[in-house]
């Protein structure tokens, strides 16, 4: 089977008929349960694909990183500045 | 990849193993190293006809009259032929190999343009699904027209240009679109943009982008228009606001101040339009939240925005493009550039406009370094290629390709001033529809090939006398074939200057090559296919 790995409920598996018929001794997973609650997902969540293809994401997130960083611009005050190559993670 | 250049080999190989997972086009189109259009029939006798180029699924030529009236269709077919002896292979081709109607099969001849009208030859559109072709005709241009009516200053008038949806499988004309007194930049498709069943149409004279909808059906439908407006029912809000009635002194006195004295006059708006509120306030409030500081931000103003406020406001649409459903990349510029040819020296300006929202996203200069390094990363999603044009998504760019990208780098350190070279690279922005040619036989990792003699763009280049290589990337010095335009000898006469442009067929390896010279000489055609 899957080995030994734990499930949450006991009673995951319960129907599993197991290929071998010499193995015929139905197991019952190991129960857990999470002391913390960090990985639980939102009850509400939603996952969907990104409607917006990776340029038009990026120019996004441009515009949002300039509206986040109003300090460092003062440095440079004319409009036709040369803006400094910004960095990804691609 | 395959482990042997022999094509059999290659096909047992491809029997047996699968290529890696998202690589099927790309290991399919290594056979193309194999089939290369090798032979060239020079000079073939073929009708009077300006070629268009092949649509982009390869099912149709689509040329015009010489007399830019009519559309003239073909088929791509092959050249075919018997022979009764023995050992066929090294003999000469027949005859009728010399003829253009052996390789193409005339469709149909359909009238465009009526009388005072000429066809604009170097426009065309087309949509992959419904196998559709957008085609425009339009009457003389005039200069010096005047600004009435909400034109604006500047730009030339055209009396009539008709937009002809065509039916490419049988001829039919299915709807038209017909533009009076306004201008739109017609060659090279420049003033319309296609994306999937979108079509972007800027009107210069009148600063508008109109959208329109290309159903199955085949009628073209108005989505919205952009520039005055930017909501759908902006118009009808303003009209039933009392606030809107114009001022009637004040629009003459000012006609008055310019010299001009015609009687009948529309009143001017009072506000500015839609769309360039949208812009102005966008760079209002970018400057505004740069400084927390109020006597700060009021300096910053005044130097950045109120300074050059009139510039920003004088802006003109230029050029348009979809990047996505929703949004359009829109240059910006002076009146003057609008028109002209070389647009280098004057300023531009680049926004993303939300066309649901109606929001501008972003708003860069034309030098603006951010703006280049998207165009470096990611110059595929420019060329916005939709879901329904199977070959357009794999053209070969410095975005996906290592050897474009590395001569896209030489250049860049080989430029005497990096400012210039970003904004020469940023001038193809927004591209021109469909003017790249899908032939694998421009793949970068398949061929080098001089991009400055030939490339996938569509357009005209100087010709020369000496034919074009294509050496295989994968096999180091191996010439695999040679494009030699003009006559097979070369031309007699060397001054005159001579301009070829190129068709490639997609998918069969066959190209056109035409060769003119800039007097109304007769075109030189050759053929170039696999024998």
């Amino acid at each position: 089977m899957l080995g030994s790995w734990p499930s949450i409920d006991p009673h995951n598996f319960s129907q599993f008929k197991p290929n071998d018929p010499s193995n015929s001794k139905r197991m019952t997973p190991v129960t857990y349960r999470p002391t913390h609650d960090r990985t639980v997902p939102p009850p509400d969540q939603v996952i969907g694909p990104e409607a917006k293809n990776i340029l038009v994401r990026h120019f996004y997130q441009h515009a949002e990183e300039k509206l986040r960083t109003k300090r460092a611009s003062s440095e440079n005050p004319s409009p036709e500045r040369a803006s400094k190559v910004p960095s990804f993670c691609l | 990849m395959f482990r042997s250049n022999n094509v059999a080999a290659r096909i047992f190989e491809r029997q047996i193993s699968s290529p890696a997972p998202g690589t099927s086009v790309h290991c399919a189109r290594r056979f193309y190293e194999n089939i290369v259009p090798s032979h060239t029939i020079f000079d073939m006798e073929c009708p009077d006809i300006l070629f268009r180029k092949f649509s982009d699924d390869g099912q149709y030529l689509i040329t015009f009259s010489r007399n830019h009236q009519d559309l003239i269709v073909y088929r791509p077919t092959w050249l075919s032929f018997s022979c009764r002896e023995q050992d066929c292979h090294d003999h000469e081709l027949p005859s009728k190999a010399n003829k253009f109607e052996s390789f193409f099969t005339q469709l149909y001849t359909v009238t465009l343009a009526s009388s005072g009208e000429l066809i604009c030859k170097d426009f065309f559109l087309y949509t992959e699904k419904n196998q559709f072709g957008i085609f425009a005709t339009s009457t003389a241009q005039i200069h010096d027209a005047p600004a009435v009516g909400g034109a604006i200053q500047g730009i030339p008038s055209i009396e009539k240009i008709t937009f002809h949806l065509v039916r490419l499988e049988d001829g039919v004309i299915l709807d038209e679109r017909v533009f009076c007194n306004d201008y739109i930049n017609l060659a090279h498709s420049m003033g319309v943009f296609l994306y999937d069943d979108l079509m972007a149409i800027v009107s210069l004279r009148y600063q508008r982008i109109h959208i329109l909808q290309i159903r199955d059906s085949g009628n073209l439908v108005d989505v919205r228009s952009i520039g005055e407006y930017c909501r759908e029912d902006d118009e009808l809000f303003l009209n039933s606001s009392a606030q809107c009635t114009p001022n009637p002194d004040r629009n003459r006195t000012h006609n008055i101040e310019n010299g001009l004295d015609h009687n009948q006059h529309t009143p001017e708006a009072p506000f500015l339009g839609g769309l360039k509120q949208r812009l102005l306030s966008f760079i209002f409030r970018g400057i505004w939240n740069e400084e927390d500081d109020p006597t700060v931000r009021m300096q910053c103003l005044k130097k950045k925005f109120y300074f050059h406020f009139q510039d920003y406001a004088d802006l003109v649409i230029w050029k348009v493009q979809f990047l996505d459903r929703h949004h359009l990349l829109i240059k910006f510029g002076s009146v003057d550039g609008g028109v002209a040819r070389n647009t280098d020296n004057h300023p531009a300006f680049f926004a993303v406009y939300n066309m649901e929202t109606t929001e501008i996203i972003s708003f860069y200069q034309n030098s603006a370094d951010e703006l280049y390094t998207l165009f470096e990363l990611f110059c595929d999603h420019f060329h916005s290629s939709s879901k329904n044009s199977f070959y357009m998504n794999f053209l070969s760019t410095h975005s996906n390709n290592i050897h474009a990208l590395e001569q896209l780098r030489c250049n860049k350190n080989k430029a005497s001033s990096l400012p210039q070279f970003v904004k020469k690279m940023l001038a193809t922005l927004p591209i021109n529809c469909q003017s790249q040619s899908p032939s694998p036989y421009f793949d970068h990792s398949l061929f080098r090939y001089d991009e400055k003699l030939i490339s996938s763009t569509d357009r005209h280049r100087q010709s020369t006398d000496h034919p074009i290589k294509f050496i295989s990337r994968r096999q180091p010095n191996i010439l695999k074939f040679k494009i030699k335009p003009g006559p097979e000898s070369g031309s007699a006469d060397t001054r005159t200057k001579k301009i070829s442009s190129f068709l490639f067929h997609p998918i069969l390896p066959l190209a056109i090559s035409v060769q003119q010279t800039l007097f109304l000489q007769p075109a030189v055609v050759n053929i170039h296919f696999r024998r």
